[in-house]
């Protein structure tokens, strides 16, 4: 393919995934902020001073997130705000790769899987403590 | 909790406004604001910082992609070094003492104020070294008349052990690096100035991304500050990136220095005090 078909491409396609998936995880963490305050404000305020005072450093886990989403928990939409943004990168990085393979360029395919699962080796990382 | 709320927002608008208007990023400005004025721990601070650079690179890239700077084969290259420094050093943050991290950060100031101060011209090679071209790494850029040059690049595996290092430092101190990633481009392996800026822009969010993951999934992340510091950071740097076009940067140049020696220095007196 050539080199203006792919900046064509990345021009016209990036902005939309960047934009949609931004746009996306604002709406979602301010209509968290927004019920937190509504319904849950003592819950937010017992949390933060704990944070402040250097209690809960790895407690909020996808087990913890599971749980509050079970409880009905305002919370939970908040963690679920800030996994959205963190796919703006998986996204972007994912839409290389099925570029680079389109192109049957496949030295590049190799890069961006290698960078694909760096990304996917942090969260098995993370999960492992 | 609307007080926390609103100081929260406050704190983040300003360090994504700085952030934006200096080129630094977010991220140099919002673990101090949080360590230094809120009284957060470090760590807290680390993974809120992480979580808010991803926001504010995605933001920037639009107007980079728009303009078609950003050399893609360059950035994935490097991300395969900067992915691993940062995976590696988010790990890291989890078990290193905090006045490690604190003389860290102090360090990672007094590099980006460095290269505040020797920001260089472009010094374009018509001809790279034999794994850039076999690599097809060049590209395109327009010079002072607006002509397009053709650059090549040099140095990979220079360029790529300082990645590792930006890598590094990213999810180590939540963090962007940006200035590293651009010096290490620009400097050492000669892509133009302007291409560096757009594809650093892009690694950034890459690199904070893979971080912010490791955090996430350990449940480091303090969702009740990163939340409304991601959202603020994002409001201040797109309010930065508009007022930009209006400002002479250079002028400001000497502000930004002064900033981050004083963040330096207030790192530096945290580790060596014990706080």
């Amino acid at each position: 393919m050539a080199k203006q078909e792919e900046d064509r491409i990345l021009r016209v396609w990036t902005p939309i995934l960047l934009r949609t998936i931004l746009i996306t995880a604002m709406i979602v963490l301010v209509t968290g902020l927004v019920l937190t305050y509504t319904y849950a404000p003592g819950y937010y305020v017992e949390r933060y001073n704990a944070v402040h005072e250097g209690h809960l450093i790895g407690k909020e886990t996808l087990g913890a997130l599971s749980e509050r989403m079970r409880e009905g928990n305002p919370h939970a939409i908040l963690t679920i705000g800030l996994f959205v943004l963190t796919l703006v990168p998986l996204a972007r990085v994912a839409f290389c790769f099925l570029l680079f393979i389109r192109e049957r360029d496949y030295t590049y395919v190799a890069f961006t899987a290698y960078v694909l699962a760096g990304l996917i080796v942090g969260v098995l990382v993370g999960s492992a403590g | 909790m609307l007080e926390i709320l609103i100081s929260l927002l406050a704190l983040a608008v300003g360090a994504g406004f700085i952030g934006a208007i200096s080129g630094l990023g977010g991220g140099v400005f919002i673990v101090p604001a949080l360590v230094i004025f809120a009284h957060m721990p470090m760590q807290v601070a680390i993974g809120a910082s992480l979580i808010s650079v991803v926001a504010t690179s995605a933001g920037a890239s639009v107007a980079f992609v728009r303009d078609g700077w950003t050399n893609l084969r360059v950035a994935m290259v490097l991300e395969c070094a900067t992915v691993t420094g940062a995976v590696i050093g988010a790990y890291l943050a989890g078990v290193v003492p905090t006045i490690v991290l604190e003389l860290l950060f102090a360090a990672m100031m007094l590099q980006s104020a460095y290269f505040t101060i020797t920001k260089k011209g472009d010094d374009i090679l018509t001809k790279g070294d034999p794994l850039a071209e076999w690599l097809g790494l060049g590209g395109e850029v327009p010079d002072e008349t607006g002509k397009l040059v053709h650059y090549e690049v040099t140095k990979i595996p220079q360029g790529g052990a300082l990645m590792v290092v930006a890598g590094l430092m990213s999810g180590l101190l939540g963090i962007g690096s940006g200035a590293l990633k651009v010096m290490a481009m620009d400097y050492i392996m000669h892509v133009p100035l302007k291409v560096s800026s757009a594809t650093s822009n892009f690694m950034i969010g890459v690199t904070a991304g893979a971080g912010a993951l490791v955090f996430l999934a350990r449940g480091d992340v303090a969702t009740t500050i990163a939340a409304p510091v991601a959202i603020g950071v994002t409001v201040g740097a797109l309010a930065g990136s508009r007022v930009l076009a209006h400002l002479k940067v250079e002028s400001l140049r000497i502000v930004f220095v002064i900033i981050l020696l004083l963040i330096a220095a207030e790192m530096g007196w945290r580790a060596m005090s014990g706080i």
